[in-house]
């Protein structure tokens, strides 16, 4: 042993120390949240982990941003052994693996040293070019910190470069040359010139300087936005945002607890522990708040800023309630004014919540699995929840929905009103027969009570009677299964509603449901099970591509102009369940002359219609309206027809191309596979 | 043969046209009775005496005068106790109010001091021997009621509008009466009485809404929709979100689902299609005329009346008849 | 400050009433029930008070059936401290019964306040209120649509057809409640856990005598289908004969 061995073994596990001090107090500060076990399913968790987290899937979508950051994080996986190897020299001078390793092993670990330093050095000097040159317009929207990424970059440029000056200047030096191509070229043509003695005191210099910022680099991290380096797989796998689970439905919440004095989320310790592990996993990407249809248009909502503020908000509250207890319990006014302050209100504004559309693009694009939208609707919770705040124009939707169990008040005995001369029997009628049918055909309240909404009900019902599909309608029975309500924040109103449908439901001992609202078809499919609904609820674009492929279907497809048809992707189907294709394949079947054309975003990237989470019955008043934005995208495509497969999006699609003074017709699937139907049925 | 008591309603020192109504259905109850006498009460301050002459024009065979400072406003302390006094003694049978906002103030209290049940806001009404039988819509209209008062005397109130006034001529006689109790020392003050159209309608309480929508094409031609409410005279003027949300209107004048619910006499929606968002604000509209150029708009499906075609051409046309129509109604 | 607010138990309106066999009464299945919506407001007039004041207690009293609990119970949800129910099984068909009740409850309680509905939309009766007053001989101003209270004295605004009357009137004192008084809080869920513990009398209504009874219920005649008149201008004079003489709002 040396004295530099002791030297450095005394910074090693200095620096170890003060690394394992702050990783324990951050994983303290998470306990500051709730429980919540995230350990089920490991099999998905680990496919998510290996999928999302180590082949880097997600932050891919951005092809060449993303393959950068995905060399840097490759090469740092690899580079670790490397440095796994120069901590152990640090202690026993002299040390390789190759004092371990067979050759065969070791030759192919010296290569891949090499590859990955310069691997890692190509992206991160484009990165930084990206940051300092490019500025992409989502690192600049909020007001983030650019200038640790930039100090980053330059310590992982400067990691990079001391190694690869520590192999060549060993070369230089006298070190055995195999393997060491990239190296054994810069000592003979860069460094040609270095002697023995000078090189070796470059190399000796360069290892400190590498070693030591590796220490600093990892006792840098608990205290900047780069914490992701270390918490970012960890989160991938304790994430439920792509399964396991129920993709998309909202947190189950037990309103008849015993003691509950809280409901939804006001400050950090409302939030599950592994909201906040979202915080420690954000690296301010900015790429969910680049989707967002809300901020896109001008709206206050960024969901980068709810994480980084949640972030931020544990931070100030644990570091206080630390310096409380180590000032013997007893708060200064100051610390208990920070103590009282709260993530709502003080941080985050009802604004902000009020204005997403739940279309869950931030959660789809987010690289390490965060859900943003977790956190909003957690607190939209308390706020409708505990404190009735809420815009005012959501009070006519929910008194609505309580008394007339339909968001807008229209009498639940015109329900069926759309089916008069359809000869279409209710679930009572065929009861009474002691029929049962082959599925409820759900109809919903846009499909009840709008006007245009009702043209997509009885074009579906044509199908379905073309197709001699056994179905019945619930009528007059039919009430609002609460969804709006529940993304509005107002969980009991949702839950009462909830159970009365459950309730009918299971009167009829209803298995298969087939419904063509997507808000309806997500939340009794995949919400229902969580309080006690269990059926198969099918999406009628789904249910007509199965008609179709059965040939049920009798359609004229000889006749017909060659269309040009942009689908506009709803949310609920898409992102939330993953339905993409079958709107699709049935316009191409139904229409086989048809082009389909898509707009810029589109699929999981389809921009929101700005109906959803409760939007539809709220005001717009800031910034563009969100249904413009994405109706000029989808008249942008040229089409002669948009097509949607939701009556919420038909809505905002079909004013904003009015709005645009277009008169493309906006149709419902249903309504284009109607129109080619061979046989009419008898009026 | 049974002699009605009836309060003929004035304001600001006029009387109003249901006090002629009122006075119409006294007439009706006293000669369904067999033939007695109508005393019509009118309370003002000075001068109220001066235009008594259309209250025996439509049978009032007297007319009972409350003139005095303290009546200048409506008083309804000193009124009630003064008419609930008059029609202490059996002199009456019946006594009937309008049922405006005054009346429907002014009957319960008499009707209470009085001890007798009250038959509100009726539509039309019968005797059944000597007891009134009145019709009376009840859950928003949506019901109608025949209710039977039995007390005596039997007080009621009738709708405005519900009776047309007649004419029923004869000589006027007056009679100075003075209040009961002293009018001065009443609890409740009106202090001011803001006479309303000074500004602009307000959409709730409008009894006519003109609303105009997309079809209207620009902010601009939304003085097609002014000049309309302008000819009704009694008419405000809202809009549909889609044009809030445009800025051709301020979001106040919003009509639907997060804007304004309104139930007027008579909306008339100009280039509105008719979406959900809107028909919740106003479905519970009396009577619904839509225009809009395209015929097979959802508007329609719930208007009472409808014309298909160009609003431009339309609204000028419309804004003439009706004007023409107020000049000789 | 002490006030009382009575409320009612009235069916949801969005619904198609049917009347019951022996056409008197209307058919009670299928119905949903709130709280009428200007009872809602005086509750919401009342709570508003009482914030103002920094103290006080609201007293909601309603006359109704066994089920009417839960209309007081939501009463309670917003902020109310205090219910009492009126029993009785049948809804009185006079107004002036139900005055008397109420007033029998409420004459001794002391309240700086009492507030109604201007009506209840199902009897459409508008009497209860002024009719309570005479029975009280309290102070009485309807219709209120803006109301300023201070040092035992009130003002306030009253709505008429096309006009307002502003008003003075001392305390105790009776008031009706109109629309655009202001919105109605909807009940939090922590309201609604608080008021499972809150205070609910429940004793008989003693009513009397009834000076008003129901002979018949009935539904209107159907509303006539809409008609298209016609195109453009030319459908002008048709319209307008029609608003003067069919739907008479002209």
């Amino acid at each position: 042993m040396t004295v530099s061995n002791v030297v450095f073994a005394v910074i090693l596990f200095g620096a170890l120390a003060f690394f394992a001090r702050s990783a324990r107090r951050l994983t303290r500060w998470l306990h500051i949240g709730h429980d919540e076990v995230r350990t089920d399913h490991p099999d998905v968790r680990t496919k998510n982990f290996l999928t999302i987290g180590l082949a880097q899937t997600k932050i891919l979508r951005d092809p060449l941003g993303g393959l950068m950051h995905a060399l840097v994080f490759w090469g740092f996986m690899v580079l670790g052994l490397g440095t796994i190897e120069i901590m152990i020299q640090g202690l026993f001078t002299g040390f390789t693996w190759d004092t371990i390793l067979p050759r065969f092993l070791y030759l192919p670990y010296v290569v891949s040293q090499e590859v990955f330093a310069v691997f890692v050095l190509i992206p991160v000097a484009y990165l930084l070019y990206r940051r300092l040159v490019i500025k992409p317009k989502r690192f600049t929207v909020d007001p983030v910190h650019g200038g640790d990424a930039v100090f980053i970059l330059s310590m992982i440029a400067t990691l990079m470069i001391t190694l690869l000056l520590v192999f060549a200047m060993d070369l230089r030096a006298g070190a055995s040359t195999d393997g060491r191509f990239i190296s054994g070229f810069l000592a003979n043509t860069l460094f040609a010139g270095v002697s023995p003695d000078t090189a070796r005191t470059v190399s000796h210099v360069s290892w400190w300087v590498h070693a030591l910022l590796i220490l600093y680099f990892l006792n840098h991290l608990p205290f900047s936005k780069h914490l992701h380096v270390l918490t970012s797989l960890i989160n991938v796998w304790f994430s439920n945002t792509s399964g396991p689970g129920r993709v998309g439905a909202m947190r189950p919440m037990d309103l008849e607890a015993e003691n509950a004095d809280q409901f939804g989320a006001s400050d950090v310790e409302h939030l599950s522990w592994k909201n906040l592990l979202d915080g420690y996993s954000c690296t301010e990407c900015g790429r969910c708040t680049a989707a967002c249809p809300a901020n896109l248009t001008g709206k206050v909502l960024s969901p980068r800023m709810i994480v980084v503020k949640t972030r931020a908000r544990l931070t100030e509250k644990a570091k206080t309630l630390d310096l409380v207890a180590a000032g013997g319990g007893v708060a200064t006014a100051e610390q208990t004014a920070v103590l009282d302050k709260k993530l709502l209100d003080d941080w985050i504004t009802e604004e902000e919540l009020w204005a997403c559309t739940s279309c869950r693009a931030c959660v789809e694009e987010c690289p390490v699995s965060i859900d943003q939208l977790d956190i909003i609707n957690e607190l939209r919770r308390d706020l409708v929840l505990m404190e009735s705040r809420f815009p005012e124009e959501l009070a006519p939707a929910l008194t609505s929905l309580e008394r007339n169990g339909s968001p807008w008040a229209f009498s639940p005995a015109d329900r069926e009103r759309w089916s008069e001369g359809m000869d279409i029997p209710t679930m009572a009628e065929l009861a009474g027969r002691g029929e049962q049918p082959d599925i409820l055909f759900w109809v919903g309240c846009m499909g009840s009570f709008d006007d245009r909404a009702k043209k997509i009900t009885v074009a579906f019902a044509r199908i379905l009677q073309a197709a001699d599909v056994k179905f019945a309608i619930l009528g007059q029975e039919e009430t609002c299964h609460g969804d709006p309500a529940r993304r509005m924040g107002n969980e009991y109103l949702y839950q009462m509603l909830a159970k009365g449908v459950i309730e009918t439901l299971d009167g009829y001992q209803v298995k298969t449901i087939v419904t063509f609202c997507p808000h309806c078809f997500h939340q009794m499919g995949k919400e229902f099970p969580d309080i006690g609904g269990h059926y198969d609820v099918i999406h009628h674009t789904d249910y007509i591509e199965r008609l179709l492929a059965e040939g049920r279907v009798p359609l004229d497809t000889e006749h017909g102009q060659r269309l040009k048809v942009a689908y506009h992707d709803s949310c609920y189907l898409g992102r939330y369940n993953d339905i993409y294709d079958s709107p699709r394949n049935t316009l191409r079947k139904a229409l086989p002359v048809v082009e389909l054309v898509e707009p810029a975003r589109t699929k999981s990237r389809g921009l929101c219609c700005g109906a959803g989470g409760g939007r539809m019955w709220m005001e717009e008043n800031t910034g563009k309206r969100v249904n413009v934005e994405r109706s000029e995208e989808l008249l942008a495509t040229g089409a002669d027809q948009i097509a949607v497969a939701c009556p919420f999006c038909m809505t905002m699609i079909t004013d904003g191309v009015t709005g645009a003074g277009s008169n493309v017709p906006v149709l419902d699937i249903s309504e284009v596979v109607a129109s080619r139907l061979a046989v009419t049925t008898p009026a | 043969m049974a002699n009605v008591l009836v309060f003929a309603e004035s304001r600001a020192g006029e009387l109003r046209k249901v006090a002629y109504e009122a006075v119409t259905a006294a007439r009706r109850l006293a000669d369904l009775s067999g033939g007695g006498n109508v005393h019509a009460v009118v309370a003002g301050g000075a001068g109220i005496a001066g235009a008594l002459e259309g209250l025996a024009q439509h049978g009032a065979d007297s007319v009972l005068v409350l003139e005095h400072a303290a009546f200048t406003h409506y008083n309804p302390e000193a009124l009630s106790a003064t008419l609930a006094a008059r029609l202490t003694g059996g002199t009456y049978r019946y006594a009937v109010f309008s049922a405006t906002s005054q009346g429907r103030d002014l009957s319960p209290r008499v009707a209470a001091k009085l001890g007798v049940g009250l038959a509100a806001d009726v539509t039309s009404f019968e005797l059944d021997g000597e007891t009134v039988v009145a019709k009376h819509p009840q859950n928003n209209g949506k019901v109608i009621a025949t209710i039977a008062i039995a007390g005596a005397p039997a007080v009621l109130s009738v709708r405005p509008a519900a009776v047309q006034p007649e004419v029923n001529a004869r000589p006027l006689s007056t009679e100075a009466i003075t209040s009961s109790v002293d009018p001065s020392a009443s609890r409740v003050k009106v202090v001011e009485l803001q006479q309303g159209n000074t500004g602009k309608l307000d959409l709730n309480d409008a009894p006519v809404v003109i609303a105009g929508g997309r079809g209207l094409k620009s902010p601009e031609n939304f003085k097609l929709c002014d000049d309309l409410a302008d000819a009704f005279g009694n008419a405000a003027v809202g809009a549909t979100r889609a044009v809030t949300d445009e800025g051709w209107r301020p979001h106040s004048d919003q009509i639907g689902q997060t804007g304004r619910n309104v139930s007027p006499n008579l909306y008339i929606a100009v280039g509105i299609s008719g979406a959900i968002q809107h028909l919740a604000g106003m479905r519970t509209a009396r009577t619904i005329v839509a225009i809009n150029k395209d015929k097979d708009a959802p508007i329609f499906k719930i208007a009472d009346y409808g014309i298909v075609g160009d609003v431009l051409e339309i609204m000028p046309a419309f804004t003439d008849a009706v004007r023409k129509a107020r000049a000789q109604g | 400050m002490k006030i009382a607010v009575c409320i009612k138990r009235v069916p949801v309106m969005e619904v198609k009433f049917a009347i019951s066999a022996d056409g008197t009464r209307v058919e009670e299945t299928g119905l949903k029930y709130d709280v009428n919506d200007f009872d809602l407001w005086a509750i919401e007039a009342a709570l508003q008070l009482k914030e103002k004041a920094g103290a006080g207690e609201v007293t909601v009293i309603s006359l109704g059936p066994d089920a009417a609990q839960e209309q007081i119970r939501k009463a309670l949800a917003m902020g109310a401290d205090r219910g009492v129910l009126l029993k009785s099984d049948s809804m009185p068909s006079d107004g002036f019964a139900v005055a008397r009740a109420l007033a029998a409850e409420l004459k001794d309680g002391g309240y700086d306040l009492v507030l109604f509905g201007r009506i209840a939309i199902d009897s459409m009766n508008q009497m209860t209120g002024p009719m309570v007053a005479e029975l009280l001989d309290l102070p009485c101003v309807t219709n209120v649509f803006k109301l300023d209270i201070a040092a035992g004295k009130g003002t306030a605004h009253r709505a008429l057809e096309g006009a307002t009357e502003v008003l003075e009137f001392p305390l105790p004192a009776l008031l009706t409640i109109d629309d655009g008084l202001n919105k109605e809080r909807l009940p939090s869920l922590k309201g609604i856990m608080a008021a499972k513990k809150k205070p609910l009398d429940i004793k008989p209504a003693s009513l009397g005598a009834m000076g008003v009874t129901v002979r018949k219920m009935e539904l209107p005649a159907d509303r006539a289908a809409g008609r298209i008149l016609g195109e453009n201008a030319d459908a002008v004079p048709e319209l307008v004969r029609l608003l003067q003489t069919e739907a008479k709002v002209l």
